[in-house]
């Protein structure tokens, strides 16, 4: 059973009315579990869309999407995702612990066992002292930290996420990517991945899916010729840079990337 | 930083008294400047020490007691107004955030409510309370001043819930609705709590209309025993005592500071764990 299936996808705005717009058409994609996949492409491409539409905050126009087996709308009412965005979106009112167990308390879960799922997650993202702290207390990076564990409080199979270090500087970035890789491996979770970065995708992923804009839709899907383990000697290693190369080129295929970033 | 500001605006008064016209100020005839003499304008410790004298030339207690006690039955109206605004205000706003037809067909007639005069309500409110009769329900008089005193402190804790309410950010909503929370969820854990920082304001200003609502519903509704009933009968004396009005004046001012304090302390409760630079 793949951990996500989506087929035929495609997803029309304002559908029937004189400003509609095509954001993805005939998308194709199948990811084992395990895998690692990055959605990279220029602004407009839909690549935020179709982790939504994944995600089943978003339906599709035409197409269906499986996760785990089950249709995506079943798989949100279940729990079988984590979300991350860029933003932490931390609830600035409740303690870092507090924020971890937001998802278990909605399941139902009882308190002690929330607190103790909590403080395991804390331990996972390195800050097993800040639990009781509140979130504007915390450092961008730390703050990314704490939202991938409420992600992942509930223990799903699938992380997805929304360009969640583009706000982070490059330092804090790198250093949670490999924060990320270690976390994914231990909970063996896959992961889809929205980015701006061509090194980010190459560095992270088992694959690179890119795509284009107007409509949005698949044009390349690059398999990463890396081994599963990787670390700073990765990123000097000539087969990162030969990916990135293949990734910079397959963008190149379709023009210039639109002014600005998406949202 | 309080008792300064008060210090000036009571030596602001007696410079005024001081430097300006005795019999008021006209420009071709009309008058421009207030009187400065005695009996418009008493020294601030005329007003003071009329607080030791009786209320009525040389008999009872010092009428400082009077105006406490009429401050205290105020206090409770407007108590009682206040909460009953602020739950309609909260419900409202609970209304309008759940459904956009509701906001466009209702969010008009709040801004025109608040545009009817005090005034022109109070008897209609006080004639149609009359009539009610629920079972053994007797509406009681203090009721309609309560109410008028709502009807003034609801309007700013409506607007105020409604804007706090949609302030959640993108991100947090679609947090929620990727853990497939019900409306429901979404309100009390997301919603209400983001908007903390917006009811803060909206319930000081609710604080001081209720007062403001239920001293002036007890002078049109000819309602006996409240601060604003004093305010009224003593400024009938103002030539023969005229520090006498002062003294329910200020009573009627300390009530409004004391309400705003209530809110204080709430603001201080609910806005602990918050970032400071949050709002405002």
């Amino acid at each position: 059973m793949n951990a996500v299936d989506v087929r035929n996808l495609s997803k029309v705005f304002n559908q029937g009315r004189p400003n509609a717009v095509a954001a993805l058409i005939d998308i194709d994609l199948s990811i084992e579990p395990g895998e690692f996949v990055s959605l990279i492409g220029p602004s407009g491409c839909g690549k935020s869309t179709q982790l939504r539409l994944i995600a089943n905050l978003l339906e599709p126009t035409t197409g269906e999407v499986l996760v785990n087996g089950k249709p995506a709308g079943q798989a949100r009412l279940d729990q079988d995702y984590g979300m991350a965005f860029q933003q932490a979106a931390l609830f600035e009112w409740r303690s870092v612990a507090k924020n971890i167990e937001l998802p278990l308390e909605l399941k139902g879960w009882d308190k002690a066992e929330r607190r103790k799922r909590a403080l395991e997650m804390l331990d996972l993202v390195k800050l097993p002292e800040f639990g009781d702290a509140l979130p504007w207390q915390l450092s961008g990076g730390m703050q990314q930290r704490v939202a991938i564990a409420r992600a992942l409080a509930a223990h799903p199979p699938l992380l997805l996420m929304d360009e969640p270090f583009g706000a982070l500087d490059e330092m804090t970035r790198e250093h949670m990517q490999d924060e990320l890789l270690r976390i994914c491996r231990e909970t063996s979770t896959t992961v889809v991945f929205v980015t701006h970065s061509i090194p980010e995708a190459v560095y992270l992923s088992t694959r690179v899916v890119v795509m284009s804009p107007r409509p949005g839709r698949i044009t390349s899907v690059i398999d990463v010729d890396l081994p599963p383990e990787r670390d700073v000697r990765t990123r000097e290693a000539d087969a990162f840079f030969r990916g990135v190369t293949e990734v910079r080129e397959a963008l190149r295929g379709i023009g210039p990337a639109g002014s600005g970033g998406a949202p | 930083m309080f008792g300064l500001a008060l210090l000036l605006v009571a030596v602001s008064w007696e410079l005024y008294k001081w430097l300006g016209p005795q019999d008021g100020g006209t420009v071709f005839g009309w008058s421009v400047l207030p009187r400065a003499n005695d009996r418009a304008m008493p020294h601030v410790w005329e007003m003071l020490a009329r607080y030791a004298e009786p209320e009525r030339r040389d008999t009872g207690g010092p009428i400082v007691l009077v105006v406490a006690a009429g401050a205290w039955f105020s206090l409770r109206l407007a108590l009682a107004g206040f909460v009953m605004g602020t739950l309609v205000g909260l419900a409202l706003a609970v209304l309008m955030a759940r459904f956009r037809v509701v906001e466009r067909g209702l969010l008009p007639w709040l801004v025109l409510s608040q545009t009817v005069p005090l005034i022109a309500l109070a008897p209609l409110v006080v004639s149609w309370g009359g009539r009610l009769h629920l079972g053994a329900f007797e509406w009681p008089r203090w009721l309609s001043a309560a109410v008028l005193g709502a009807f003034l402190a609801f309007f700013p804790v409506a607007v105020g819930t409604l804007r706090g309410l949609t302030s959640a950010p993108a991100a947090s909503l679609e947090l929620m609705d990727s853990y497939a929370a019900s409306w429901r969820q979404t309100l009390f854990k997301l919603r209400f709590p983001a908007a903390v920082p917006y009811l803060v304001p909206a319930l000081r200003l609710a604080a001081t209309a209720s007062v403001v609502g239920v001293v002036v519903a007890e002078i049109s509704t000819g309602l006996a025993g409240g601060v604003g009933r004093l305010i009224i009968e003593y400024a009938r004396e103002a030539t023969a005592d005229p520090a006498k009005v002062y003294t329910a004046v200020f009573g009627a001012a300390a009530l409004g500071l004391l309400m705003a304090g209530f809110v204080a302390l709430a603001d201080f409760a609910m806005m602990r764990n918050r970032p400071r630079e949050a709002i405002e």
